[in-house]
């Protein structure tokens, strides 16, 4: 996890929060540009180039050459991140060696299938989570404390691509209640056909539902047996009031962590669960472009996922100091 | 088989526990049509497109076929059969061949003329298409190829090749509209036409009903592309599509135990081999190769590798195949004679690194079943794995020992384009011989069948012990449709058969 931006001692609280909120944006961009370059230097070591892929198995080695020049593809390394790194300020993130198109049009092609299956794996997960969590965590050591620790354990220990398979082969396969895989579906066309996203959603929501269940039980459990929720229950506040005004907000900082690692985790499964289920979303294109070498769309994706990953763990950090003080 | 049964038992434990989730019932396949065939095809993503001369893949040649047309098919042992061309004939040097076509129409009503062809051939030969059949009309006279009428052509060649119309229905040879240069909306003359397309999306194509062979059976085609081998068995068996490409020999004991699909095999359908580089040490001894071949336990290869679903190879390419060489005798393991073969080259123990990739589903198995076997006979045999995307290139330039495997081509195309000198980086073995190169020069000038098939089985006994290529197995190449579909059978890629929809009905 990324470490807190100092506190400006001192300052009056509009400004320290203000300079807070600055320098934690400030350690975000130095992170994404770390991504970038290390990103791109780890391609550029991948055996084999975008010339190769194209051409594929029959091609000989002046051909291979030749569209080497064409696509700059013979130019060095420096020279090459460099162009690359003054498009980026332009807000322009290159050209697809493969399809030359420009690589911001191919990740938006593929943005709308992940957005959805992730936004719809939060909407389920987040609610889920907050209340497996808190009824376990009030009940501690009670039965449905215990049963749901292990569905959760449970589901979490299960790989993804085998728990997708599972699913398929009983509710697809054997019931055929739902679609197998997303065939001739995409993008926005997906929430026309929701039966095709139950069973993907489904696997994601039972990979994230456990540590985010897990981290806002543990929460209330300690914020519970706390000074102030004794406090509170001695002067006569209902069960009902301490959990939803004094348990939970003091429990929401590391909870808030965790959905941090939340997001981080979908971005990792969605790629396996488009991969199964046939879903056309950023994962696919990131895995197709590793695949053919495509070294500026790698790069986008590359830092499409980190801007994402640290922009929310920016975002995150910064709420739960929110809470932290708060609860001061 | 007790994998299976062990996964059938725990999928209907599951089901029990999960029976309590009321769930939304559908109709499982999402938008499907009456009449509509649906083909699910591993594909190219972003790149694909629709010019039927640059595509590589099996999904590219599949829409090929389903749009346009060839002068020639190949029929299962790689011998060509009419399509466009109905008749042809060469002079008696074998160097001017006159082709006469049917009567055919494009999807846009005009007429299919000499003049698309010829056009279709020097897009081909053309270095700037990037064409992959571009070998095959690389000897073609293009200024003294002429168009003699609306329906009859002549071509000239550089050099005597009697085997000629095997070049017309290569892979990606597809002939179209003179002039064409955008294939965005395609215009061909196959029994489909274009409907939409979108790379790395569905792709579908409607019947036409001006095809020379009359009408297809399918009102629509579908190609859905899916990458995973689990996702295609999956939405068959759900019934979301009808046809599924490439399916391992895993899921084909699935998929006959559920009698809701049927399996497709050709049994020669891929060689896999074993490509030593006889250009340089260790196996530029002959002594060395001839221990590999010796050493190899084949039966027990294609037990485990390929679990039981192929042939056992004899070091030549195309079993099975017109002028494959017959009465050769079968391979035998001897690990005797390679272990003295070892010691008699002052090489035992000798270790050397086997490339080897997850870009063929049997070449991991393989490689180390190899290497076992290798190693009874003396040999430290390491695997090592590579990239996929790029194995082909790598095994080119780097190593001495590779698995390969290649779909089935005529047989005189394969050795004019992987065993010849003038071969280049495609003979990946480095196998350089004057006297092969003579055979299989004097076969194409050789107009007489007989004598020509006699001279290139002659070609093939001399590759088999120098070449380095040490051809293991065959193996079989499956596809799966619904049992509501027919008129698909196991057919051999790159066959007029393979990838055919226009003879298939559902229901």
């Amino acid at each position: 996890m990324i470490a807190l931006a100092p506190r400006l001692r001192g300052a009056a609280p509009g400004a320290r929060v203000l300079g807070a909120v600055l320098s934690r944006i400030g350690v975000a961009v130095a992170q994404i540009a770390l991504v970038a370059v290390g990103v791109f230097a780890l391609t550029a070591l991948l055996p084999g180039d975008t010339a190769e892929v194209v051409l594929g198995e029959h091609a000989d080695t002046g051909q291979v050459d030749a569209l080497r020049r064409r696509l700059g593809l013979d130019e060095p390394l420096g020279t090459r991140f460099l162009d690359w790194a003054a498009g980026i300020l332009h807000g322009d993130l290159g050209t697809s060696l493969r399809t030359g198109r420009p690589v911001v049009d191919e990740i938006a092609g593929n943005a709308a299938t992940t957005v959805l299956l992730a936004v719809l794996t939060l909407l389920i997960v987040l609610p889920l989570a907050l209340w497996l969590g808190a009824r376990s965590g009030l009940r501690a050591g009670s039965r449905f404390d215990r049963s749901v620790n292990f569905a959760v354990v449970l589901l979490n220990s299960v790989p993804e691509f085998a728990l997708a398979l599972l699913l398929v082969g009983v509710f697809s396969v054997q019931a055929g209640w739902l679609p197998a895989t997303a065939a001739g579906l995409s993008g926005w066309s997906l929430a026309a056909e929701p039966a095709v996203l139950v069973l993907p959603v489904a696997v994601l929501v039972a990979k994230q539902l456990s540590a985010l269940a897990r981290q806002v039980r543990a929460g209330v459990v300690v914020a519970n047996s706390a000074e102030f929720a004794t406090h509170a229950r001695r002067a006569g506040l209902g069960a009902r009031a301490v959990v939803l005004r004094h348990v939970l907000p003091n429990a929401i900082g590391p909870v808030l962590q965790q959905l941090g690692r939340t997001v981080d985790g979908l971005l990792g499964g969605v790629v396996v669960v488009e991969a199964l289920f046939a879903l056309d979303g950023l994962g696919s294109g990131f895995v197709e472009a590793v695949r053919a070498r495509d070294l500026p769309a790698v790069q986008g994706y590359a830092l499409l996922f980190a801007a994402v990953t640290i922009g929310v763990n920016a975002v995150v950090d910064l709420a739960a100091r929110r809470f932290r003080a708060g609860a001061r | 088989m007790s994998g299976v049964l062990g996964r059938r038992r725990l999928l209907a434990g599951v089901a029990g526990a999960f029976a309590a989730v009321p769930l939304v019932s559908c109709s499982g396949g999402s938008g499907s049509s009456p009449g509509r065939l649906r083909v699910a095809f591993p594909a190219g993503g972003a790149t694909e497109s629709l010019d039927p001369h640059t595509g590589s893949l099996f999904v590219d040649q599949a829409r090929a076929k389903a749009l346009f047309d060839t002068l020639v098919g190949y029929a299962d042992d790689m011998s060509v059969v009419p399509r466009l061309a109905e008749w042809w004939q060469p002079d008696p040097t074998g160097t001017r061949w006159r082709i006469r076509l049917r009567p055919a129409k494009f999807h846009d009503g005009r007429p299919v003329t000499a003049e698309d062809v010829l056009y279709t051939y020097r897009r081909i030969a053309d270095d700037s298409t990037a064409a992959q059949a571009s070998a095959h009309f690389g000897d073609v006279d293009f200024a003294a190829s002429t168009a003699i009428s609306a329906t009859e052509l002549e071509l000239v060649l550089g050099a005597p090749n009697f085997e000629f119309p095997a070049a017309w229905g290569a892979p990606a040879t597809e002939i179209v509209p003179a002039g064409t240069t955008d294939f965005t909306a395609p215009v061909g003359s196959g029994p489909f036409r274009f409907v939409s397309f979108e790379p790395g999306k569905p792709a579908v194509f409607a019947r036409f009903d001006d095809h020379w062979s009359g009408p297809a059976t399918p009102a629509e085609l579908e190609f859905v592309p899916m990458e995973e081998e689990s996702a295609r068995v999956n939405a068959l068996l759900s019934g979301q599509v009808d046809y599924a490409h490439d399916v391992s020999a895993n899921s084909v004991r699935l998929l006959e135990q559920g009698g809701r699909a049927r399996v497709h095999s050709a049994p020669f359908g891929t060689m896999q081999s074993l490509l030593l580089k006889v250009d340089r040490p260790p196996f530029s001894d002959p002594r060395l190769v001839r221990a590999v071949r010796a050493g190899l336990d084949r039966r027990a290869l294609l037990d485990i590798a390929l679990s039981g679903q192929g042939r056992i190879g004899n070091d030549l390419f195309g079993a099975g195949l017109r002028f494959y060489p017959a009465g050769l005798p079968e391979p035998v393991r001897d690990p005797e004679l390679a272990r003295s073969l070892l010691r008699e080259a002052r090489a035992d123990g000798l270790g050397w690194e086997l490339q080897t990739s997850s870009v063929d589903p049997y070449f991991e198995s393989a490689a180390s079943l190899i290497s076992q076997q290798l190693g009874d006979i003396g040999m430290r045999v390491t695997p090592r794995v590579g990239p996929s995307e790029t194995y082909f290139s790598d095994i080119k330039e780097h190593g001495v020992a590779s698995l390969s495997r290649t779909a089935a081509l005529p047989v005189p195309t394969f050795l004019g384009q992987r065993m010849t000198s003038d071969a280049g980086g495609n003979n990946y073995t480095g196998y350089r011989s004057a006297e092969f190169d003579a055979l299989h020069a004097e076969a194409l000038s050789t107009a007489d069948e007989h004598r020509r098939a006699a001279l290139l089985a002659r070609a093939q006994r001399l590759s088999r012990e120098h070449s380095g290529m040490v051809v293991w197995g065959f193996s079989g190449w499956n596809v799966a449709t619904s049992d509501q579909v027919s008129g698909v059978r196991g057919a051999p890629p790159n066959s007029l058969d393979w990838a055919r929809f226009d003879r298939v009905s559902v229901g």
